[in-house]
């Protein structure tokens, strides 16, 4: 039964296709690109700066997994969650919560070893497209290549493991079911949920105030010298580690912020209420937007601030600015789309862990309905949810990002000019404008299936007993 | 001119009214032919074996549920045929309800939960509907447990919320199914009393479904259940006489 997690896992195996097809396509790519450079070797370095791509790739594969373990572990927790009394009244039979737990775990592996062959095919093929493409459109010469290199499929593997370790950390809650909650209602323990992540917190705590202090220190450096942008680097990945590794403590004020400004009518309200219920389930929910949004912010904001500086060193050569626009555009976009890859894993994990929950609330919905709730208000409760969870998500990203961004960019270059120089934040209003059209999107297509859902409950679901 | 319900001084009347579930082979019939109108102001009990359709009459009436033949009236409102989104105003306006579990919304504390039909309807309470909520509250014993969560409270004070909520609004008629049947029996006839009370002192009209021949004995009226018809229409009596009638239903059957 509790082995039998499948409703609620096709977007599991979705996430494990994409993060799969992503790593093993970004690797396809490099190595192609790779195999061009050392045909047209006329420098003789093309040795270092195929291992400068490929360390590129590997760090956006990485960013992908990593979001691809924080929605799988999201989406197992929730569909356990839902299922408390079943699993409850299988250990009044006498099964283990071990045994449970591994079978969890088991159909994770198996789950993500379907993603990780999907993603194989998948993303070789993109990549195979991708040079066919290049070659035809002369942007690359026709070169010789070996698709079958044992290299890509070291992220078909990570993306394996993480399924199951994504499975098994998301499955710990079946150890705290009591057999006796199969015979009360199992009321909610959100709160109870928190309890035990002093240590995680300390560690989140601590890494965000060193690394914000790195950090700071990198841009007072950046006035004097470009390394500085080194010691800020590290400063920014601590910092930002810290972050999400306390999205716990960092997301629901936020979300309760967010959620009062959705206004005072009853469907707000308890739509506000909704999006922290269970804080842990909204916080990994929402760190996987942050961590995209927050990434294509600070280097859209970065590149902006560079692009500005060129403009000010140039403003006698107007001729050299569509060179300058074009990099600068160029380089923000394929970051655009690497990150956004991440931010596609995220946003799956979102619409199915919001699908989940309002499922889980039939009672609660008819009750409502019972009440004298319209369907209308029903489905702006929703839509009001889904908001508050993207919208959160949004912000955050978009002021961590502007403060990364800017941080990057002045300590990179506050000191070109040979006197400290202090660079404002330049903000780059077309991405932004893409990244809140983006989350208005996601914010609708992930209120359509709970809405209808959440509609079509009927008021006599409240009064049955189950 | 028709004659109204009211004009009848009845709050809710049926007339006719049967439900059937599926077709063929597997259908069952949950109410047949059932007729009976409820008196403004009074507690009905609504009793019978499980099974016997009373939790199918209650939805019925209530407008969470539609018939299969028969007309139904709310006040003087025919509600057979009205849309969804007539009925759910209706039912926020109109009715109160008590159900046996899972009465309130767990992200909204006691008073939240209490308030809430007022809230749904856009409005605040008048000041005399004000006054009504703190005596309720005062009489149920939740002045110190209005900013607790529904889990933060027992089973009886949340069936105490439950039943200030439906209280609250002066409904036309307060629906309550098996609102005792989660409780012990002290929390049960605290509950009950409250029910009975308001009916007494404010006139507030009650339908109440039940198996326990204790909690009937509080209604003004009982009506029997079996097999989906009315089988007897009784005036306020005792729990035993109730539970020796009860008996001999099931044995007849
Ligand atoms: N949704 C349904 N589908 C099929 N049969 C139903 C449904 N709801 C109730 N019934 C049947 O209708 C009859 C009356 O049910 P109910 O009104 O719940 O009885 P009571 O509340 O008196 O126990 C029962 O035989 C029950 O099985
Ligand atoms: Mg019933």
């Amino acid at each position: 039964m509790i082995g039998r997690l499948r409703s609620g896992q096709g977007p599991t195996l979705l996430v494990a296709t994409i993060a799969s097809a992503f790593g093993v396509a970004l690797l396809q790519v490099t190595g192609y690109l790779g195999s061009a450079m050392r045909a047209d070797d006329v420098t003789g370095s093309s040795g270092t700066a195929a291992l400068m791509l490929a360390i590129v790739a590997w760090v956006f594969i990485v960013i992908a997994v990593y979001v691809s373990g924080i929605v799988t572990a999201n989406t197992v927790a929730t569909v356990v969650a839902g299922r408390t009394r079943q699993i409850a009244l299988l250990r009044l039979l006498g099964s283990t919560a071990r045994a449970q737990r591994g079978a969890i775990a088991r159909e994770g592996l198996a789950i993500g070893a379907i993603g990780a062959v999907l993603g194989l095919v998948v993303g070789t093929l993109v990549a195979i497209g991708l040079a066919e493409w290049a070659a035809a459109a002369d942007v690359l010469p026709r070169v010789d290549h070996a698709w079958a290199d044992p290299v890509v499929l070291s992220p078909a593997i990570v993306a394996v493991l993480i399924t199951w370790l994504a499975a098994w950390a998301g499955s710990r809650r079946v150890l705290a079911v009591r057999p006796s909650e199969a015979l009360g209602n199992a009321a909610a323990r959100s709160q109870e949920e928190l309890a035990g992540r002093r240590g995680r917190t300390a560690t989140a705590a601590t890494l965000a105030t060193v690394g914000t202090l790195l950090l700071l220190l990198g841009v007072a450096l950046g006035l004097v010298t470009p390394l500085g942008v080194l010691v800020g680097l590290l400063g920014g990945v601590l910092s930002f580690t810290g972050i999400v590794l306390g999205a716990h403590v960092v997301m629901p004020p936020i979300l309760r912020l967010v959620g009062r400004a959705l206004g005072t009518s009853p469907s707000a309200r308890l739509a506000a209420e909704n999006a922290v219920r269970h804080p842990e389930r909204s916080s990994r929910m929402t760190i996987g937007l942050v961590i995209g949004v927050t990434l294509v912010t600070m280097f859209a904001v970065a590149m902006e601030s560079y692009r500005d500086l060129l403009f000010a060193a140039t403003e006698d050569r107007p001729d050299l600015r569509a060179g300058i626009e074009q990099m600068v555009s160029a380089t923000v976009a394929v970051f655009g789309i690497l990150v956004g890859f991440s931010a596609l894993i995220a946003a799956v994990g979102l619409v199915n862990t919001l699908s989940l929950s309002v499922l889980q609330r039939t009672r609660e919905l008819g009750l409502l309905r019972a009440l004298g709730f319209e369907r209308r208000q029903l489905r702006a409760m929703v839509l009001a949810e889904s908001t508050a969870l993207t919208a959160a998500a949004t912000v955050t990203g978009l002021v961590l990002g502007t403060f990364y961004g800017w941080a990057g960019a002045q300590s990179l270059l506050g000191s070109v000019q040979g006197e400290p120089l202090v660079i404002l934040p330049s903000i780059p209003w077309g991405v932004v404008g893409v990244l809140i059209v983006a989350a208005g999107v996601l914010t609708l297509v992930a209120s359509l299936a709970p809405s209808r859902r959440a509609t079509a409950v009927s008021p006599v679901a409240a009064l049955a007993i189950e | 001119m028709e004659i109204q319900p009211s004009d009848l001084g009845l709050v809710a009347r049926v007339a006719g009214l049967g439900k059937h579930y599926g077709t063929g082979a597997g259908a069952v019939t949950a109410l047949e032919d059932v007729s009976l109108g409820l008196r403004r102001g009074e507690f009905t009990a609504i009793m019978g074996p499980s099974g016997s359709g009373k939790s199918t009459l209650m939805h019925i009436m209530a407008g969470l549920d539609s018939a299969t033949t028969g007309r139904v009236w709310l006040g003087d409102t025919e509600i057979t045929e009205l849309p969804d989104g007539a009925l759910t105003v209706l039912r926020r306006r109109r009715v109160g309800f008590v159900f046996q579990a899972f009465n309130l919304v767990p992200t909204l504390d006691a008073l939240g939960n209490v308030l809430l039909p007022f809230e749904l309807d856009g409005r605040r309470p008048t000041r005399e509907e004000r006054a009504l909520i703190d005596g309720l509250v005062e009489r149920l014993g939740l002045a110190d447990r209005l900013r607790h969560r529904p889990h933060e409270l027992s089973g009886g004070q949340q069936q105490r919320v439950a039943t200030a909520r439906a209280l609250a609004t002066r409904p036309d008629l307060v629906f309550a199914d098996e609102p005792t049947g989660n409780l012990d029996s002290r929390t049960g006839r605290e509950v009950l009393e409250i029910l009975a009370d308001a009916s007494r002192t404010h006139g507030q009209s009650i339908a109440m479904v039940t198996h326990d021949p204790i909690a009937a004995s509080h209604a003004d009226r009982i009506l029997f259940l079996a097999d989906g018809r009315i089988v007897r229409d009784a005036q306020r009596t005792s729990a035993e006489e109730i539970a020796t009638y009860m008996l001999s239903m099931e044995r007849a059957a």
